[in-house]
This record gives structure tokens, sequence and C-alpha cells, in this order.
């Protein structure tokens, strides 16, 4: 189950990262197993050559890996660095419903970005955590100021 | 807000066995869709495009620190295409681009709030496979 962060709410000792780009490509890469080639051919429907390299789902032309989405890269972020939290707003549809699917991670986005895919989260309050498991009711919570 | 484009009615590239070939009937042409559809391939081709068309700018991510909105503020007839706008563009810029008669835009992103578009102003990529060769259009989003 996903934790969901409002930017007031994270913690001061967790980092926020903001350009999924930058940080996939400087880290996340290194860390890539198995388990990113399904998430890869999910949302990108690409093939997963090797660590650094992809196939391209337009024309088979082989490309570095950080020809992936922005949206892939966002959803393998959260994947494997489950200490961190990750803005999410550049996420298509497609890697919103894998993210609200995974087992663990940590997301935030300045309003509420939520998949109609979604079943359970935990939202993190400034008070108290809660447990969410519908779409408007997280909707609500997310777009409460306080 | 509708407005004609004030730059040009299309935008036709090439690179390698990928084609763009856009139509572009309002001022702004905001481009959404799902994560992994060609987006930032698209821009890619755009930037080189403007190696060669000084009325073409491009920023993305990379230029989060570059002091792209005064540059942005103060250009005239120019085709800004902007990447990972919901990085890039604030509200107040956002506002700003709505209301901009002397620049025309081609924006990638999400979330197209504050610039003041309707729905049949949003569009999405389709492309088209011809014998090794990736045509991309633009099609209106559902």
């Amino acid at each position: 189950m996903i934790t969901v962060y409002k930017i007031k709410t994270i913690p001061k000792d967790m980092d926020l990262i903001k350009l999924n780009d930058v940080f996939f490509n400087k880290y996340t890469v290194e860390k890539l197993d198995k388990k990113a080639e399904e998430i890869i051919k999910k949302i990108d429907q690409s093939q997963l050559v090797n660590k650094y390299t992809i196939k391209s789902r337009f024309d088979g032309g082989i490309l570095n890996i950080d020809k992936l989405s922005t949206g892939c890269k966002t959803v393998l972020n959260i994947i494997y660095n489950t200490d961190k939290v990750f803005d999410i707003r550049e996420c298509g549809e497609n890697a919103l419903d894998v993210i609200y699917t995974l087992e663990e991670g940590n997301i935030t986005c300045d309003y509420p970005l939520i998949s109609f895919e979604m079943t359970k989260v935990i939202a993190v309050g400034k008070k108290s955590n809660l447990e969410f498991d519908s779409y408007d009711a997280l909707k609500e919570w997310w777009s409460d100021e306080d | 807000m509708k407005i004609k484009p004030v730059i040009t009615d299309k935008i036709v590239t090439r690179h390698t066995s990928y084609q763009v070939d856009f139509d572009l009937t309002q001022n702004i042409t905001f481009i959404v869709g799902d994560s992994g559809v060609g987006k930032s391939a698209v821009f890619s081709f755009l930037q080189e495009l403007s190696a060669e068309d000084k009325r073409i700018k491009c920023f993305n991510y990379l230029d989060q620190n570059k002091g792209y909105k005064n540059s942005l503020k103060k250009a005239k007839e120019k085709l800004f295409v902007i990447d990972n706008a919901d990085i890039l563009l604030d509200d107040s810029l956002r506002q700003y681009i709505a209301g901009d008669m002397n620049n025309q835009y081609i924006i990638i992103g999400r979330n197209p709030s504050s610039l003041l578009l309707q729905q049949d102003e949003i569009f999405e990529l389709a492309n088209e496979k011809n014998g090794g060769r990736v045509l991309f259009r633009l099609k209106k989003a559902l």
C-alpha cells in the first residue's frame, strides 16, 4: 500500500524528489532488476534489453534507458527508493494506475492526483495517518488545505 | 481563450525514421496523454528543428534554473515548445501565456489549468507506423 503525503506533511528527514527524470538517470538506474521489466513493458510498452538499454515501442530501435517516459521513471523511482517521497505530477493515467497498485512507496503532489483503480492508501496528515479505500474520500482529504 | 496561431499553423519535421506533422489550430496547443506515448520524443524532434528555425524556442526540465520565465516574457514572434510544463509553469506564468498575443505555444504536460483552454484546445499524440517510419500527428483529447 502506498503512502500519500501533502507537501506540508513530508517529514523533514525524508527527501522530496521533484525532478524524476534526473533522479532516475543518476540513481535509480543502478538499482534496476527483473522487477523493472514488467513495469517498463506495462507503461512504456518497451522491452528492457539490459540494464542501460530499452527497445523502442515505435520502431524496435535500441535506445538508452534515459529515453523512458517520465511517468515510467517516476514509478521506478518510487519502487526502488522507498525512503524518499516522489512528486507524481508528471505521470500519465497509465503510470498513475500502476502507482496506486504498488505494495509500498511514497508519493506527493500539490493537488489530488488519484487513479480510479486505487484500492487502499495511507494518507499522512499533520496530526495522524489515515487509511482510505475510496477515490472520493482521498480526494476530499487531499483537497483540504489543512 | 481561443486565439488563432500567431506564428504558424503547421509544423513539419523529421528525425531519422520519425516524422512530426502537426496542424496547429489555436495559439496554445496543449498536449496531454499517457506516459510513454512519445510526447518527450516529439519535444526532442522539435528541439532539433529549432536549430534551423529561429522562431522556435524549446524549454524542458533541464532549463528549470536558466531564467526561462524572463526569456519567455521578453520574447516576440516566437513559437515556444515547453515540455515538463507541470514543473516549469506556475500559475502566474500560465496566466501570462493565456493572454500573450505576441508568441505561440506548444505545451506538453498533464494539467492545463490557468491557461484558459477549452476542451477542444487539448490534444493527444496519434502515431501511424508505415514501413519502418513513425508519423506523429495531433488528435483532439477525449
